[in-house]
């Protein structure tokens, strides 16, 4: 065994009363507050009180530190755990711990980051290793620092398949600066876990995926350091097997017992039991410190190096421009990075790519994982993150897109190939819900692009805009319609096409803008003239030059949209201008799951092509015309 | 035991002979529509021959038959090669095959059930193998019939983390009438697929998962034969088939070669290609049928499931929606043992255990993997085999939600039923709380949206959900809320209740579950000042009934409030402003939740974000400061 000084006798029982205040704390608070998840905390004692009084090294004053060492708590509901080192440590009062969970309390049920020593926010289980994959590839990578990424699982959240993407991710990648560690306790929340105490099942399935994997008993403070200190030249999993419920007699190892708190009295007794094994010992503990060699960072007022080079009238797919716009932004901003989901040649991601090949990480089919490796990357403000999949791909990744917001993140993220215009791949390829879910993340801002100027600009804006920014792009080429110059600003729209005898406003983005101008130039030949607006942003929404624009054409608006009816630009823009008198509002949009063929033909068929917008106008006008 | 006896030379031949017809077929169909991925069905073509001509008992004229053994195409980037496969067996026209991803023909880019031998869509990556678990478990437990269930996965979808559940659950149930079959061609889509030809690696991580695991040559049908074989012998475990391949195999040139990933051969080449493959065919027109299965399977019995008894609440019992779910499950599975259910091992807080306790053979504990929970419900519910209820918390099926976008297209009747939603849950903050569960699942077109507000509704929900076509989504609340119907109060999809309302009602509130009740709260405090307010339920959010509430606005001055707990958009209140569209002179005011939330006492939180009683009575008055 290399190097390894097993630490003195004083240390180890110094570490074993730590982990039980920890134990105490736990109990003490979840009592106080009647929520949470003690038991849970109880089998992780050993582990938090090694990783953070021996192994880990960080600044205990400093905790958003470049250096320091990464820790993520991806079993979250063991939060009052977490909580309790950082009373240990004399960051947090006791008092503070004891009001937990409560509305005036910055400590919530599951950690979040409006903790400072929280850098994402965990509680939706087996996503923890996904973000600690994106911390470690930037140490090593990005950052070649010395940090490490330290990341406590439960053996519930083994059964999510994110886990075994971020697990083949980290060996492909030689994260040899990443250390998981499994608490194995044996109980779920409503059976035991599938694999019991087999932690030899863990352990194969974890070398089988390209880990080194030991077996520690994880209540043996000795083991722990042991394991931990060990040198690394790959991924290493430490598999602990442990008791759930591990100092409280009557819940050790029981099922029943999971998110129950004890009571007042109950709690009273264990604690005095736990107080009883805390023997003397003056060793106080401290934390080692960093090296301090991870560059200095700033991504502070990203800017692209030169206007967009592209002619009025040139054909360019918006997916392609989103590419060249990335790879035109990295040239000049060496912290942005970007990655993909093995459809870098779809979503152009390529281009990036093959100009910055250190600074793209192909994540292949593992969607969640991409999620979490770019929300792990974007922590600290290291990076400046694009990450691009297939629109609908996005929809895999859902729940990680929901907990990024929780986390604060700022992640830029591009789907392509959205919508009908995707033909003959059929309706499994098409996003036709991408607007709805990114719509209902508090956090996000949405773009949708309709040319290359635009989307460049959309990219550059992206990198600027706090939270999880989503692009939409598109597979086919259409025209430039901005000039290079044309200024655009999040929730600023663009009339792109108007007159003063306009009498209905159309409003579309991507193909269906073009849809949109065409329907102009033929009802143009009719003598009826229509006012043509691209949102730019679709969340926020521009609400008011929608306004006033369907105010001066007699408050008729009509809104086409490559997107089902729900929760895309058609509610958005209902959302925006409900409540305005006179207004008659008409939707296009796909009403049901569509089908392979042309795009042309499905544009027809599910209604949101030139013609459907020409005579959704026409009907308009004669049934106003009617009325009066 | 038995032994395996090798097949006769000719009929090795003639398998072969069959897998280059397929890959023939593969290249003219792929030319005649100018897209698709014809080395992707190359790789697969001995799988596929092996399969559908040697291993598969199936009744080729009959595609849907109970009993046949079921074949799902994991893959589904390869539907040429299952399109000609079928073509090969009978089913289809080998002129149709020209027609591929054309408007108006049924053999779309990606297989869809609009085929009679597709049970699920596939072409998002990586879901084959969970609704395969789904029908392998049906079989196993449920039908306890002989047909097994073969799925063809690709080396690019092993990186998707879905597989590896459906791994973890496939051994963990020991589905030893479920074969995986892994087309390891090297090469994904932009670059090879990560483990590359590590046959090692991937026979690793099979057996670490559980899975009897052999590796074959994907290209020698002899092998093929043998281990398909000897998986129908193995007992208590999955076999995974391992299959060494080369994308374009056969295609000279193309072979094993980058950026041919979803690229039909160039016009000038095709022929030349077809050409080379013919001349490796012996016997063009040596015939080989499909064994057919064992009739074992009854044809399952459509009429609808009823209660036996009707809701068994009073008038303001205390009860969450969510326990008065498992209990109406519970009913459900009493009167039909098409019942099943499923959770990922959140039963005792979405209280499916009760159905548990009732029938435990027919529940499936699916662990912390809610992807593929969703996938074997989908799984289970094909050929109207159950009728599946698969729950967990609401904001857990964000994980799931491109299952069940797929599950749409795969024409599925699937009940998913999420509890602990919104902000009423409380203390264990914004990580627990479903507010963006409405705005996922009114996106999915085939879907339907239950929301009940308490125990009448909640049953009555449930026992719609089970004869409804389509997706239903049942959304249950954590707290304790008062029962409002009589036991005998009927419900529909799509009607809502006007639960409060008089000749001078002032404005219209409409909320659903915890919101509901707040606005009855509202409603008590407003009377006492003198001011009524019409309180509607919608029941189902999606469809909603457009015309109660128009007709409810028009009555209230064209006032309209709406209340929810769930983020502003695409939930309730968007519902509502797009059901009441063009209706003139309509004012809405909508309460929602607006940021990210946090950690509180439930009551806390609803006043916090602005949609509790207090809130409700507040708007009421600025309405009429308006």
């Amino acid at each position: 065994m290399e190097d390894y000084h097993k630490p003195d006798q004083q240390t180890v029982q110094a570490l074993r009363n730590i982990a039980n205040r920890l134990r105490i704390n736990s109990i003490k608070a979840t009592t106080a507050v009647g929520n949470g998840h003690p038991t849970s905390c109880c089998s992780v004692a050993e582990i938090m009180s090694v990783l953070f009084f021996h192994t880990m090294k960080y600044r205990p004053d400093d905790h958003k530190n470049p250096n320091n060492d990464r820790f993520i708590l991806s079993k979250g509901h063991a939060a009052p755990v977490l909580y309790s080192v950082w009373v240990e440590i004399g960051f947090l009062k006791e008092s503070e711990l004891m009001s937990m969970c409560q509305v005036d309390s910055t400590l919530e049920g599951h950690p979040t980051p409006k903790q400072q020593f929280v850098d994402v926010a965990t509680g939706s289980l087996g996503q923890g290793l996904g973000v600690a994959c994106g911390m470690a590839y930037t140490a090593k990578y990005f950052d070649k620092s010395s940090y490490h990424v330290y990341c406590l699982l439960g053996d519930g959240e083994m059964s999510e398949g994110a886990v075994w993407e971020a697990m083949a991710f980290a060996s492909y990648y030689q994260l040899d600066n990443l250390l998981a560690i499994l608490d194995i306790n044996r109980l779920g929340q409503s059976d035991p876990a599938p694999l019991q105490h087999h932690v030899e099942k863990y352990q194969r399935r974890c070398e089988a995926f390209g880990w080194h994997a030991i077996i520690v008993d994880g209540h043996s403070v000795e083991e722990l350091c042991k394991a931990m200190s060990q040198p690394r030249h790959q991924p290493t999993a430490i598999i602990a097997k442990t008791i759930k419920g591990k100092g409280i007699p009557v819940a050790e190892d029981k099922m029943g017992w999971h998110g129950k708190v004890l009571s007042k009295d109950m709690a009273e007794s264990v604690m005095r039991d736990i107080q009883s094994r805390i023997l003397n010992s003056n060793k106080r503990m401290y934390p080692a410190s960093p090296i301090e060699d991870a560059p200095p960072v700033s991504l502070r007022n990203v800017r692209m190096p030169s206007a967009p080079n592209y002619k009025p009238g040139e054909k360019i797919a918006t997916c392609k421009a989103y590419g060249m716009a990335v790879a035109k932004l990295g040239r000049y901003n060496e912290r942005v990075v970007a990655m993909d989901v093995d459809t870098k040649n779809f979503t152009c991601s390529e281009i990036f790519k093959n100009e910055h090949p250190n600074r793209f990480i192909e994540c292949y089919s593992a969607e969640q994982n991409m999620v979490s490796v770019a929300t792990g990357c974007a922590a600290r403000e290291r990076n400046i993150v694009f990450a691009s999949g297939l629109a609908t791909f996005f929809t895999r990744a859902y729940d990680q897109l929901r907990m990024a917001a929780i986390s604060d993140s700022n992640i830029n993220l591009c789907g392509s190939h959205c919508g009908l215009s995707d033909g003959e791949d059929g309706p499994a390829h098409m996003g036709l819900e991408d607007m709805a879910i990114f719509r209902a993340i508090p956090t996000a801002t949405i773009f949708y692009p309709s040319d290359a100027v635009s989307t460049e600009k959309a990219v550059e804006l992206a990198a600027n805009t706090k939270g999880v920014c989503y692009v939409r792009t598109t597979r086919p080429e259409t025209a430039i319609i901005y000039n290079s110059n044309e200024d655009f600003h999040v929730g600023q729209a663009k009339v792109v096409c108007q007159s003063k005898e306009d009498q209905v406003t159309v409003i579309g983005a991507g193909m269906t803008l073009h849809e949109a101008l065409a329907a102009a130039e033929q009802l143009k030949k009719e003598r009826i003239h229509i006012r043509v607006i691209d949102p730019f942003t679709i969340k926020p929404l521009d609400a008011k030059t929608i306004i006033d624009h369907v105010r001066s054409t007699r408050g008729r608006v009509i809104t086409v949209e490559d997107h089902y009816y729900e929760g895309g630009l058609g509610e958005a823009v209902c959302s925006a201008i409900v409540n305005e008198p006179g207004f008659t509002f008409q939707r296009l949009a796909v009403a049901h799951v569509p089908r392979s063929g042309k795009m042309s033909d499905l544009f027809k068929i599910y209604g949101i092509d030139r013609d459907s917008i020409a005579q959704l106008v026409r009907k308009m006008l004669s049934s106003s015309a009617n009325a009066k | 035991m038995e032994f395996y006896h090798k097949p006769d030379e000719k009929t090795l031949q003639a398998l072969k002979d069959i897998a280059n017809k397929l890959r023939i077929h593969s290249i003219k169909e792929t030319c005649a529509s100018n897209s698709g991925h014809p080395t992707s069905c190359c790789s697969a073509a001995e799988l596929m021959s092996v399969l559908f001509f040697h291993t598969m008992r199936y009744k080729a004229n009959d595609p849907r038959n109970p009993s046949n053994d079921r074949f799902i195409l994991s893959k589904g980037h390869a539907a040429p090669i299952l399109y000609a496969a079928w073509a090969e067996a009978g089913f289809i026209k080998e002129s149709e095959l020209l027609n591929l991803r054309k408007i108006d023909s049924d053999l779309e880019g990606h297989p869809t059930p609009k085929l009679a031998f597709v049970d699920v869509a596939t072409g998002s990556l990586g879901q084959g193998l969970g609704a395969a678990c789904g029908m392998a478990y049906t079989g196993k437990y449920f039908d306890k019939a002989s047909y097994r269930v073969y799925c063809m996965m690709g080396d690019g979808e092993c990186s998707e983390g879905s597989v590896w559940e459906a791994m973890a659950f496939a051994s963990y149930y020991k589905l030893d009438n479920l074969v995986a079959i892994l087309d390891v061609n090297r090469l994904g889509q932009s670059e090879a697929a990560p483990l590359q030809h590590n046959m090692d690696t991937y026979k690793e991580r099979c057996k670490a998962f559980g899975f009897n695991t052999y590796v074959v040559d994907g290209h020698d049908v002899e092998e093929l034969c043998k281990a398909l074989w000897h998986a129908e012998q193995t007992k208590g475990k999955p076999t995974a088939i391992v299959a060494k391949t080369f994308k374009g195999k056969g295609l000279k040139g193309i072979e094993d070669q980058d950026n041919w990933h979803g690229k039909p051969m160039p016009k000038d080449r095709a022929e030349e290609l077809i050409n080379d493959l013919l001349s490796q065919i012996q016997s063009p027109n040596k015939p080989l049928h499909p064994q057919l299965p064992n009739e074992d399977v009854a044809l399952a019995d459509l009429t609808p499931i009823r209660l036996l008894t009707a809701p068994e609440y009073k008038i303001g019992d205390k009860m969450s929606t969510r326990k008065a779910y498992g209990v109406a499950l519970k009913k459900m599975g009493d009167a039909s043992p098409r019942v099943v259910a499923m959770d990922g091992d959140t039963k005792n807080s979405t209280f499916s255990d009760i159905f548990k306790k009732a029938h435990p053979d027919r529940f499936i504990e699916c662990f912390i993997a809610e992807q593929n929970m969703v996938s074997v419900a989908i799984g289970c519910a094909t050929r109207d085999r159950t009728v599946s209820f698969a729950s967990a918390f609401a904001a857990f099926f964000a994980r799931a939600y491109d299952h069940i976008r797929m599950a749409a297209i795969s024409q599925s009747n699937v009940n998913l039923v999420g509890s602990h939603c919104g902000v009423s849950i409380g203390e264990d903050g914004p990580s627990q709380m479903a507010l963006e569960d409405l705005a996922m699942f009114r996106a999915i077109p085939t879907c339907t949206v239950f929301y009940p507000s308490d125990g009448v509704s909640t049953e009555r929900a449930v026992e719609l959900a089970a004869n409804t076509k389509g997706i239903c989504f049942i959304r249950t609340s954590r707290p304790d809320t008062a029962v409002i119907y009589d036991a005998g109060e009927k419900f529909e999809v799509g009607k809502a209740k006007v639960v409060r309302q008089s000749d001078k009602d002032q404005v219209t509130i409409i909320g659903a579950g915890v919101t509901l009740h707040e606005a009855l709260a509202a409603h008590d405090q407003l009377a006492k000042e003198g001011v009524n307010i019409r309180v509607i339920d919608p029941f189902t959010i999606k469809p909603l009934d457009a015309s109660t509430i128009v007709a409810s606005a028009r009555a209230t001055g064209g006032k309209v409030i709406t209340v929810e707990d769930h983020y502003k958009d695409g939930g309730l209140g968007e519902a509502v402003l797009s059901a009441l569209g063009e209706e003139p002179g309509i004012v809405v005011h909508r309460l929602a939740v607006s940021c990210v939330p946090r950690s509180g006492k439930p009551q806390e939180l609803l006043d916090m974000f602005g949609i509790s009683a207090k809130s409700i009575v507040a708007a009421v008055r600025r309405t009429f400061a308006n």
